[in-house]
Parts: C-alpha cells; sequence; structure tokens
C-alpha cells in the first residue's frame, strides 16, 4: 500500500478540485470483482486516484544507492477509455522521482505535475505510464523504468518480477477506513529483480538490485481524522517480505484500520492488525529545508508467523536526508531506503523503503 | 617662496597650478559659459544615448514569455509558416527519448481590448498545469504562480478547464484598475470574448516583469477560443540545470534537428529568434543611431568654437605662462584636461538627460517599431551599464577631438603673438582649405556608389551611403566659408545706404575669421542634417500620396480590429466576409490574407488574394517590373514547376532576387516554387511581401480567412450608409472608408517620422545656441573695437544691431550651405541609404515651404541671438574679461 491519495487530494486541492468527496460518478472498489491482467495493470479512469510506485535498492562496484519512482494519475472527472488526446483536463499527471547516493551523501528528487495529452499519459490496456521523459512499461514478463532527477541524474532499469502480483485486501478490496467507499484495490510485485544503468552527477554505473512496485486504484482512501501515516515495505534476505503501516490520527492514536503484512516465500499473506504489531518512533533528523523533524529510525515488533514469537526490527536509513520537498503538490514527505537490523540479533536482516507524511505540512487542515 | 624655475621643473606643481589658476578660476568666474558648454555636451549625448536606450526598448518586447515567469529557455522550435500542430509536440517527446528536457508549447495570437481599438494585446497560451513545472528548470527551483501575488502553497487555485480566464502583469492590472475576478472584452479575429481576470502575477526581482500589453490564458483554452485548431506558436525546450546539461543539451539539439528538417520547422535559441526578429527593423534602428550620432557631431562643432573661444579669451594669461617657462606640453595637457573634465561632467549629466528623454521617446519608437515591422511587447527603459559607458565615451571623445586642435593652437602660438589682443585668428585650419571641402565632397559622392553591407539576418547597412553623407557634411563645412566674402559683398552692396554699423557688420563677413567659418560650419551641419531629414519625409510623403491614390480604388476597407499594420493577426472568418459580400450595396471585394513566413532565415510575408470581377474597379499595384498579365488571372496562371507570384520591391532588395527568378516558400503543406512574374512597389512593410492567389494559401494553410478587404459598392451606394451597415452587423470590425484610410495612412506616415522631427529640431537648437556662443567670443575677441567705435560716438543699440547683422550674416552663410549641403544629403538618403536599407524607390521632393519656413526661423534666431549678445557685450571695456 502507498498512500499517496494524500498528495494527490493536496493536489486536487491545489488545482482548483478542492472536492475531495466521492462523487456519485466514480467508482468503488468492488469485492465481487475479479482483477485480470494485464488488462489491470493499465489506467482506470473511472477510479479518481491510481498510483504506480516502485523503490528499490541498487549496488554497483560496492556502492548502493536507493530509488523511488511514482507516477500518480488524478482523475479529475470521471474518464471515458480513450484518454485525451493532447491536452487533456480530465487527468493529470503527478510524478516523483528520487535517488540517494549514500556515499556522497547526495539525495536528489524532482516532482512533475501534466495533463493528461501530448505529454503524460497511461495505457488503459497494459502498464504503460508516462510523463514527460519519465516513463514505465510492461514487455513481455519485465518492466522498463526510465527516470531523471533534473540534469543532475538518470537512469534505466529493467525491472523482472520474482513474485507476485500480490493483491492486498480481504476479498481483493484493501479497507482505510470505516466508510465502505475509502478503500482500494492494491496490488503489489513485492520482490523485482533490478538491473541496468545509472548516472549520477560525472558518475556512471551498471546496476543489480531489488525493487518493490505498487499499484494502486481508488476513488477515495481518506478518514478526515488522520493526520498522516508511517509506512515501509521490508525484503528479508530470507526470501520474505513486510508491507506495513501505522495510519496516524489528530488525537495521537494510530487508526484501527492500520496494518502489516507479512508475506511468504511463496507469496502467501499474512495479516495482522494493530493488537499484533507496534510501531514505535525512534531517531530525529530535521529537514533544514522544510523545517518538519522525522523520526527516521522506527522499532517495528510484529508476530512472525514463521516462528510465532515477536520479531523486533529496526529501521536505519542509509542516509537522513532522504526528504522529497514538492512544489506542485505543496507537500513534503520522507521517502528513504533503509537497512532493518534484528534488534535481538543486531544483524542485518533485510531491507526497506521507509515513508513518512503529515510530519511537514498540517496535511489534515489542507484535506479538510 | 617657490621660484619659478623651480616651479618650471615640477610638472606636477605646474599642473596643480594650471588646474588652480588657469582652468578652475576661468570656470568659476565664466561659470554661465561653462554650464553652456556642459548642456551643449549634455545634449549630445543625451540625444545619442535616449535613442540607444529606447531604441533598444523598443525591441525588447521580445523576451518569451517563460523569461517573465522562469527564465529563458534554451531552443525554440517554430514553423517556417503560420502555426504548427500541437501534435509534434508529442513527436517531438518521442523523439526525444528518455532525455530529460522540458517541452513549453505556446501559442500566441493577438488581441484587442474593447474600448482601447489602438492597443494591441498579446495573448499568450501556456500550459498552465505544465508550467508548475518550471521551477525544475530555473536555478533554485524559482517560479511565479499565475495567482495574485502570493505564493504557490496557497489556496488560490489554477481553475482547471476554466474557459476564457486570463492572466495578466501588475502593471495591466494597475493601468486598467481591475483585479482578479473582474471581467474585460477582448476582440480576437472578428469575435468578441468577455474573459475574466484569473489572477495577476507578481512583481518578482528574479524574472523580467510581465508586459504591460501581455495576457496568459491556459493553452487549451486560448486554443478553444482562437477557433484556429489544436495548432500553436512554438515549442520552448529547457533543460534544468545539472551537472549534465551540457550533455543533455548537446544530443537535445541533435535529435531536434533531425526532427525540424523532416517536418520544415525551425530550430533557434531564444537569442537567434530575437535578432531574427529585431533585425528586421535593425536598419530603421541604425539610421536613428547614426542620426543621433551625427547630433553630437554638431555638438562637437559647438565644443570646437567654445573651446577656440576659450583659447582666444585667455590669449594674455597663456602669454604670460609661457614668458615664465609654461612649456607648450605643458599647456596642451591643461586645455586637454579642461576638455577632458568638460567631457565627463558634460556626458555624465548628458546620461541623466539622456534617460528622462528615452521615457519620453520609448513610445514614439515603439510604435513605428509596431507599425512597420511586428508587434512588440514595450518594455520600460532599462538602463545598462555598457549604454551609458558607451554615450560616455562617445562624449568625452567627441569633447577631446573637438579641444584638441584649439589646445595646440594655444599651445604653440609664440606668446608675443599671443599678447596682441584682437588678431584674427581661431578656427580650424582645415575649414580654411577649400580643397579640402572639395576632396571631401569627391569623396562623399564617391562613397555613394559604394555597395551596400548585409547583416545576418537579411537587413542591410548602407555604409557607403553614410559614408558619404559624413563626408559630404564635413566638405560642405569647408566650402561654405568660401561664401562669406561674395555675401558680404553683396549684402554691403545692397545696404550701401545703411547705418555705419552695417559697413562693419559686413566687413567682418567679407573677412571671415577662423570662427566664422566654424560658426557658419556648425550651423550648416545641423541645417543641412534638419533639411536632409524634411526632403527625406516630404519624398516619402509625395511618393506615398501617390502610392496611396492608385493602390486605394476601393470604397471600404475592413480589417480585424487592432493597428493597422502588417502585424494585425486578427483575421475575418469565411462566414464574415461572406455574409458581407452579400449584404445590399457591395458589388464585390478583393480579400487578402496575410501569413508570417521564414524564408532563408529572414521573416517575411506572405498574401493570398483574389481579386474583384470587375477588372476596372480592382486593386491596381505599382509595378516596377509588371508580370505578364497583371490582373488575378496572371496569378492563376499554369506554369510549369511554378506558382505566379507578384513581389514587393523591398523583398527584391532583401532577399536580392529579380523577375523571372524562383524562391522556395515553406508552408505547411511543404516547400512550393514560386515564380518572381512582377516586382510592385511598396511602403507600408519593410519586411517584402509575397502575393499568390488565395486558392494557394487556402489549401496550403488550410484556413479561408481574411487578414483585411477591399469592398467595392454598387454605384449609387453610400459609402458612409454601407460603413455603419457592416459596422452594425459586425461591432468587432474596423471598416473604413476610402477617405479615411487614405488619412489614417498619412498620419502614421507621420507617426513614424516623429522621431525624425525631434531630432531636427534638437540640431537646430544646439546650432544656434553655438551661434550666439560664437558671436559672444568674437565680440569678446574684438572688445579693443568696440571700445573704439563706441569712442566714434556708436551707441549700445548700434553695437547691438551690427552684432545682429554679423549674426545673421552668419547664419545666411550657415543656411545656404547647409540647404546646399541638404541636396547633397537628401540625393543620398533616397537614392542610397533609404532603397539599400528599405527597399523603397521614392520620388525626390524639396520642401520649400518647410525650407522658407526654417530660414526665417534660424535668421530670426540667430537675429535675436546675436542681438542679445552684442547688446551685453558692447557695455565691456577694452581689459574687461566678459
Amino acid at each position: 500500500m502507498k498512500l499517496k491519495s494524500w498528495f494527490i487530494v493536496g493536489v486536487l486541492g491545489l488545482i482548483g478540485c478542492a472536492d475531495v468527496s466521492l462523487g456519485q460518478d466514480w467508482q468503488v472498489p468492488d469485492p465481487a470483482h475479479t482483477l485480470s491482467f494485464p488488462r489491470d495493470h493499465g489506467s482506470h479512469p473511472n477510479f479518481k486516484i491510481e498510483w504506480w510506485y516502485i523503490t528499490g535498492h541498487l549496488e554497483s562496484k560496492g556502492r548502493r544507492f536507493g530509488f523511488q519512482a511514482t507516477f500518480f494519475r488524478l482523475g479529475q472527472k470521471p474518464g471515458s477509455e480513450k484518454p485525451d488526446e493532447l491536452l487533456g483536463n480530465s487527468q493529470l499527471y503527478l510524478a516523483h522521482m528520487g535517488i540517494s547516493d549514500p556515499v556522497n551523501k547526495i539525495f536528489l528528487h524532482e516532482e512533475r505535475l501534466n495533463r493528461e495529452g501530448w505529454n503524460a499519459g497511461a495505457s488503459v490496456n497494459d502498464l504503460d505510464v508516462h510523463n514527460a521523459n519519465w516513463s514505465l512499461k510492461r514487455t513481455g514478463k519485465s518492466m522498463r523504468l526510465s527516470g531523471s532527477v533534473r540534469a543532475d541524474a538518470s537512469w534505466d532499469l529493467e525491472l523482472i518480477p520474482q513474485k507476485g502480483p500480490i493483491i492486498f485486501g480481504e476479498d481483493g478490496v484493501s479497507r482505510k477506513g470505516p466508510e465502505g467507499t475509502a478503500s482500494s484495490y492494491y496490488i503489489t510485485y513485492p520482490r523485482i529483480d533490478a538491473l541496468g544503468s545509472i548516472r549520477i552527477k560525472d558518475e556512471s554505473f551498471e546496476v543489480t538490485g531489488e525493487a518493490w512496485m505498487d499499484h494502486e486504484i481508488s476513488s477515495s482512501q481518506l478518514d478526515r481524522s488522520q493526520i498522516g501515516w508511517n509506512w515501509t515495505c521490508i525484503q528479508f534476505n530470507d526470501g520474505r517480505e513486510i508491507m506495513g503501516y501505522v495510519l496516524r490520527t489528530a488525537d495521537g492514536e494510530n487508526s484501527p484500520y492500520s496494518r502489516l503484512v507479512w508475506i511468504g516465500e511463496s507469496g502467501r499473506l499474512h495479516h495482522l492488525t494493530l493488537q499484533d504489531y507496534q510501531w514505535e518512533h525512534g531517531g530525529s533528523w530535521t529537514s533544514p529545508e522544510s523545517g518538519a523533524t522525522y523520526p527516521i529510525s522506527p522499532t517495528i515488533t510484529a508476530l512472525d508467523p514463521k516462528t510465532g514469537e515477536n520479531r523486533i526490527l529496526r529501521l536505519q536509513p542509509l542516509m537522513p536526508d532522504q526528504e522529497m520537498t514538492g512544489t506542485a503538490a505543496g507537500i513534503s514527505y520522507w521517502e528513504g531506503a533503509c537497512d532493518v537490523l534484528d534488534e535481538v540479533s543486531g544483524k542485518v536482516v533485510g531491507r526497506a523503503f521507509l515513508e513518512m507524511t503529515g510530519y511537514a505540512d498540517d496535511i489534515g487542515e489542507k484535506l479538510r | 617662496m617657490t621660484k619659478p624655475g623651480q616651479m618650471m621643473n615640477n610638472d606636477r606643481e605646474v599642473a596643480r597650478l594650471l588646474w588652480s589658476r588657469f582652468i578652475w578660476r576661468h570656470w568659476s568666474r565664466e561659470w554661465k559659459l561653462t554650464a553652456v558648454l556642459l548642456l551643449i555636451i549634455a545634449l549630445g549625448v543625451a540625444v545619442f544615448l535616449s535613442i540607444r536606450l529606447a531604441n533598444k526598448a523598443a525591441v525588447s518586447g521580445f523576451g518569451l514569455f517563460t523569461e517573465s515567469l522562469a527564465g529563458q529557455s534554451d531552443y525554440l522550435i517554430r514553423a517556417k509558416a503560420g502555426h504548427m500542430p500541437l501534435s509534434n509536440a508529442r513527436a517531438l517527446r518521442q523523439s526525444l527519448g528518455s532525455l530529460s528536457v522540458g517541452l513549453f508549447p505556446v501559442l500566441e495570437r493577438v488581441a484587442v481590448l474593447d474600448g482601447e481599438r489602438e492597443n494591441t494585446i498579446r495573448l499568450v497560451g501556456a500550459d498552465l498545469v505544465a508550467l508548475q513545472n518550471a521551477g525544475n528548470y530555473t536555478e533554485g527551483g524559482q517560479v511565479i504562480a499565475p495567482e495574485s501575488g502570493k505564493s504557490r502553497s496557497n489556496d488560490s487555485p489554477i481553475f482547471l478547464g476554466e474557459q476564457n480566464l486570463v492572466f495578466s502583469g501588475a502593471s495591466f492590472a494597475r493601468d486598467r484598475e481591475i483585479e482578479p475576478g473582474d471581467r474585460i472584452t477582448l476582440i480576437v479575429d472578428d469575435q468578441s470574448v468577455e474573459v475574466k481576470l484569473g489572477g495577476v502575477l507578481p512583481e518578482n526581482p528574479n524574472f523580467p516583469s510581465v508586459p504591460p500589453n501581455l495576457l496568459i490564458m491556459d493553452l487549451p483554452s486560448l486554443i478553444q477560443l482562437s477557433q484556429t485548431g489544436e495548432v500553436i506558436s512554438r515549442i520552448e525546450v529547457r533543460v534544468s540545470p545539472g551537472a549534465q546539461k551540457d550533455e543533455i543539451l548537446k544530443a537535445a539539439a541533435e535529435r531536434m534537428s533531425e526532427f525540424i528538417n523532416a517536418r520544415s520547422l525551425i530550430l533557434e535559441t531564444p537569442s537567434q529568434r530575437k535578432s531574427s526578429v529585431t533585425q528586421m527593423s535593425s536598419a530603421f534602428r541604425l539610421n536613428l543611431t547614426i542620426l543621433s550620432g551625427l547630433a553630437l557631431l554638431v555638438g562637437t562643432y559647438l565644443i570646437m568654437q567654445a573651446m577656440e573661444a576659450a583659447v582666444i579669451k585667455r590669449r594674455a594669461e597663456i602669454a604670460v605662462l609661457r614668458s615664465l617657462g609654461v612649456t607648450p606640453l605643458q599647456i596642451r595637457r591643461a586645455w586637454i584636461i579642461e576638455g577632458l573634465t568638460l567631457g565627463i561632467a558634460g556626458s555624465a549629466l548628458g546620461v541623466v538627460i539622456g534617460i528622462i528623454l528615452a521615457l519620453g521617446m520609448v513610445g514614439a519608437i515603439s510604435r513605428t517599431v509596431n507599425t512597420l515591422y511586428y508587434e512588440t511587447t514595450t518594455n520600460a527603459i532599462e538602463i545598462g551599464v555598457a549604454e551609458i559607458g558607451f554615450s560616455m565615451l562617445f562624449g568625452i571623445a567627441a569633447s577631446l577631438i573637438a579641444i584638441l586642435v584649439p589646445a595646440r593652437d594655444a599651445a604653440m602660438a609664440p606668446p608675443a603673438q599671443m599678447m596682441r589682443q584682437g588678431a584674427p585668428g581661431g578656427g580650424l585650419i582645415f575649414l580654411r582649405k577649400p580643397w579640402l571641402g572639395c576632396l571631401f565632397t569627391a569623396a562623399g559622392l564617391a562613397a555613394a556608389f559604394l555597395p551596400p553591407l548585409c547583416l545576418k539576418g537579411g537587413s542591410i547597412v548602407p555604409v557607403g551611403g553614410y559614408v558619404a553623407a559624413l563626408l559630404l557634411v564635413l566638405g560642405g563645412s569647408i566650402l561654405i566659408g568660401l561664401l562669406f566674402q561674395p555675401l558680404g559683398t553683396m549684402i554691403s552692396r545692397l545696404a550701401r545706404n545703411a547705418a555705419p554699423m552695417w559697413g562693419y557688420a559686413m566687413s567682418q563677413l567679407r573677412h571671415p575669421g577662423g570662427r566664422h567659418r566654424l560658426t557658419a560650419a556648425g550651423l550648416a551641419v545641423a541645417i543641412g542634417m534638419s533639411a536632409a531629414m524634411g526632403i527625406l519625409a516630404a519624398s516619402f510623403e509625395n511618393t506615398l500620396t501617390s502610392w496611396i491614390g492608385q493602390i486605394l480604388r476601393a470604397d471600404l476597407y475592413v480589417s480585424g480590429a487592432g493597428a493597422q499594420s502588417v502585424n494585425n493577426e486578427n483575421n475575418l472568418s469565411r462566414e464574415t466576409w461572406e455574409t458581407i459580400s452579400e449584404m445590399p450595396g457591395i458589388a464585390g471585394l478583393d480579400k487578402l490574407r496575410r501569413y508570417r513566413v521564414s524564408i532563408q532565415g529572414k521573416e517575411t510575408f506572405l498574401g493570398g488574394s483574389d481579386y474583384h470581377d470587375d477588372q476596372e474597379r480592382t486593386l491596381k499595384l505599382i509595378w516596377l517590373e509588371a508580370p505578364e498579365i497583371p490582373g488575378e488571372q496572371g496569378l492563376l496562371r499554369d506554369l510549369e514547376g511554378a506558382i505566379p507570384g507578384w513581389f514587393s520591391e523591398s523583398f527584391c532588395r532583401r532577399f536580392g532576387v529579380k523577375k523571372g527568378g524562383i524562391v522556395d516558400l515553406p508552408t505547411p503543406a511543404g516547400s512550393h516554387p514560386v515564380l518572381i512574374d512582377g516586382i510592385y512597389a511598396e511602403y507600408g512593410n519593410e519586411a517584402g511581401m509575397i502575393i499568390v492567389h488565395r486558392n494557394y494559401t487556402r489549401e496550403w494553410f488550410g484556413d479561408d480567412e481574411a487578414s483585411q478587404m477591399a469592398v467595392y459598392l454598387e454605384e449609387g451606394t453610400d459609402a458612409e450608409r454601407a460603413k455603419e451597415a457592416i459596422e452594425s452587423a459586425f461591432p468587432t470590425l474596423r471598416v473604413r472608408t476610402n477617405t479615411r484610410l487614405r488619412e489614417e495612412s498619412i498620419r502614421i506616415f507621420h507617426q513614424t517620422f516623429s522621431v525624425t522631427y525631434a531630432l531636427e529640431a534638437i540640431a537646430v537648437l544646439i546650432a544656434v545656441t553655438g551661434l550666439g556662443l560664437a558671436l559672444a567670443g568674437l565680440l569678446l575677441d574684438r572688445r579693443n573695437e568696440l571700445a573704439t567705435l563706441k569712442s566714434l560716438g556708436a551707441t549700445r543699440r548700434e553695437i547691438a544691431i551690427g552684432a545682429m547683422v554679423e549674426g545673421v550674416g552668419i547664419a545666411g552663410v550657415g543656411l545656404i550651405g547647409g540647404i546646399t549641403m541638404s541636396f547633397a544629403l537628401g540625393w543620398v538618403l533616397i537614392y542610397v541609404i533609404n532603397p539599400q536599407s528599405f527597399g523603397w524607390t521614392l520620388i525626390y521632393r524639396v520642401p520649400w515651404l518647410s525650407f522658407i519656413g526654417l530660414t526665417i526661423v534660424t535668421l530670426l534666431a540667430a537675429g535675436i541671438v546675436a542681438y542679445g549678445v552684442g547688446y551685453r557685450n558692447a557695455e565691456l571695456r577694452s581689459d574687461q574679461d566678459d
């Protein structure tokens, strides 16, 4: 799950479509519906919000890099299946790209907003989404991702899923709040082999690594009491993964709709509710740009379905400054590559991406 | 006490002494004279600087809109002719692949504000959503949100998809006292559209301010408003700052080159674009600059006169200094320091006056540029260090040149001669050498036949013409010295019985001193320049009037609202012109659809026209080289391998083509060869025009609009009534009767020349001031003679009359010389400079009436000034300095 809906609605608010309530014309995820691929890798213009999110860890010559690529589709009015050809007003495409180079302590990122048409769009038949020169496209069993950050970094990766697609939620629908409409189709490839090339500043690298991909489709995911969230995807060295999040409410509590899901080696899911896991803040980094203070090294205690015992995991960021400061959306958040430490053994047991929102901006205020 | 011998050995001490006792003492004692000197330099520099600044401001409106919002683009892509489809942006994106390049398609349209129909508004359509990304392409990520002065993170949104929403700069809203939410009515083509001001772009010191006649719209909204399909004017290309920028730019340029070659597009940098557009008017602006330079030349003459006067005045002192052992070199150095100081101070003052003048002048120059060349957004005067530095240098150099010869005279003359007051002298030695005058004049006439210099972009600079003008001015100013004796003799004979003072004045004229010659030369240069401009203007007016008489044969002229110029892009739809053609009393129409095209990298115009059926009453061009069939049928002739076209004279000169040649015409439907079937005279457009039949342009450009129409009425139909009928059916159109259009054409013509009229006035003013100054020097020099005359009974009034006669005599010489010079200069302007730089053949005409007026004004002014100077100096004692 990737709760970028905050941004989406934030952007919607900024561009004059501030009515975030679900209009009757927008579709909502239906438990009775069965997703079919490759069609459902493509765009769903009758849903209001959709995103394709890829993060990953890359290596070359002993150097590590983290990357993020997210393509959002923000419906302005329920779209027809026929996309706007040149300059549409019915869909907007927001996108974020980020890359971290811990050796040089460099974190580069860029945000873009384009209307559907000549410069941005997504196929309704298969995974094929682009925003200016950034693109993500499925070809056969692999995907191709082209990304860049200004004239400072660029990457071209081939992504070959090793597991999935996995669909989160009961009956294929992931619930985010008490209202039935606050739900999504949540499709994930939790382990993807990545290979290709990256350029950062004046250096070029041939890289390999592992990535994670989410594709989420919804029309409303909001609970008005929520002020932000902490989310992570963990890839363990033993071949298993965790996707987990806590939704933070204005009264300082975590929403009961928070979830943590273990993904077994074979792809079997094990859902935990807040009774079975804890998310404790740890570490602290204050952004010089947004002024926000993020708990960048949280500890997650969760029941391990394999052993039946609690695992205590600490996320250790590769570098503190991995904050995305958006201009188009006007919202800043932290999205960074981490190592995962087993607190009992003290060993690194996997890698993770951590996302924290609602620390820099009063998102709740913007959304209400 | 320091002994003189010691003192003379100490250069620095001498310099200090000369400064304080020789220069500064005179300045403080004769502060009025010093002030006049400073003012002369200042005026020369001011005219020069103001013309340069105003010129720059008049064409600086070619800044692209993103400069105002997010800094400058790296490249531009545009069509060679007309607009290009928006789908080109998609194709270009695909060609660029994964290169990190920002593409910003822009559509520009011209509109008119209802109620301000003479003021053209540039409507710029950009994708306001994508514009949010512009920060990615600036250092520091800065971008100005098109809102009302707040940061982008506020809750004031861009209303996506809201039609007819415009955003303006602060000055537009301020001038009209409107604010976001208010509605204004625009006329685009022949449609009236109400738009809402969605926001005001805040002023930001990091970006050029948004010009006052520019409105920004969301691109889809402007496309819809224009109703010309999904087309754009250009794609602005930007690469973000970063370590790989140069590499990306290089790779992008290669791919874009392939892209444009396959599609008949143009790829250029913003500065190339700016210069390709502004080069259209470079000759006009160069002419103005040279004219302003000539004003400084007149100023140089006057400074020379003044410094000459100062040398004579201080003769006694110089002699004393020389006898005390001050070397000629030290004296010369002191004069040079004096000239330099005056030059610096005068130029500095000139810069201040120049900036003030420029503020007033920019409007006039912009109007001319807009009328003749292209629609610009006039920007505020930008005061650049380079412009100021250049003008200061020009002023200081002129002052130094002006002082060098007097300084040499002062230094070289032996003390004994110096001590002799009233000794004839002064003036430049070269002015006493008629053979030199003949040489300059002959060289000037020869230079007129030199070939012109071709600039990049198609402008032609008539270097030979300018050199000829300069040499003729120099030669003429030497030769006019020969006029003094015959003029003096003639007046003496005529006024044989007049008062004795007349005789005295005439004797002075018959034996002119250097200062007489110098003064008359200064006057002649000023008058020669002014009168030559007068000849040019009169010839232009005469030619234009007969041209208008020939071509304006229809009863009514209909165009879209906006300025009457080639740049008015407001067109009439097919529906509109068809309705008009069917209105009662309408016999027929001539229709012209005009397009801007780029041929061989030079901007020019293409016209698609068809004509009224009545052969007798249709448009008749003035043929310089007639086509085989001069009527509409000629344009419809079926030629093998080419389309027949009529080319304007300016086009042929600019592109160096002749009748019978073939020009490859770029159009959205590919390139088409056009035969130069006929060449016609046209005075409305320097950039040139190709006329082909409308059938072709309709097919190539896919539109059936008309830029303007000539309407022929049935016999007995009242033109005013028909005009009213069209206006009431189409209130957005501009309908003019034949008479009205003729008047307007002449008005525009005068507007074009308004700057030159101002320059003429300044030149004459400077020259008459110089005359007063010179006379003051002359009388001062003759104070012994004046004292004698007074002792013989001459009254102060009689002496003043004598001075007046002498002054009028000098002015007369200047006038005769100047007007004679103007005939030659006028010849150079009309037959050399004008055809070479504008491509216009004019009929030579002398404005005798204006010349009589100029003569009377100059003589009167000279008489009054001279009388005043004489009256004042008559009271001087022989030992008095002032």
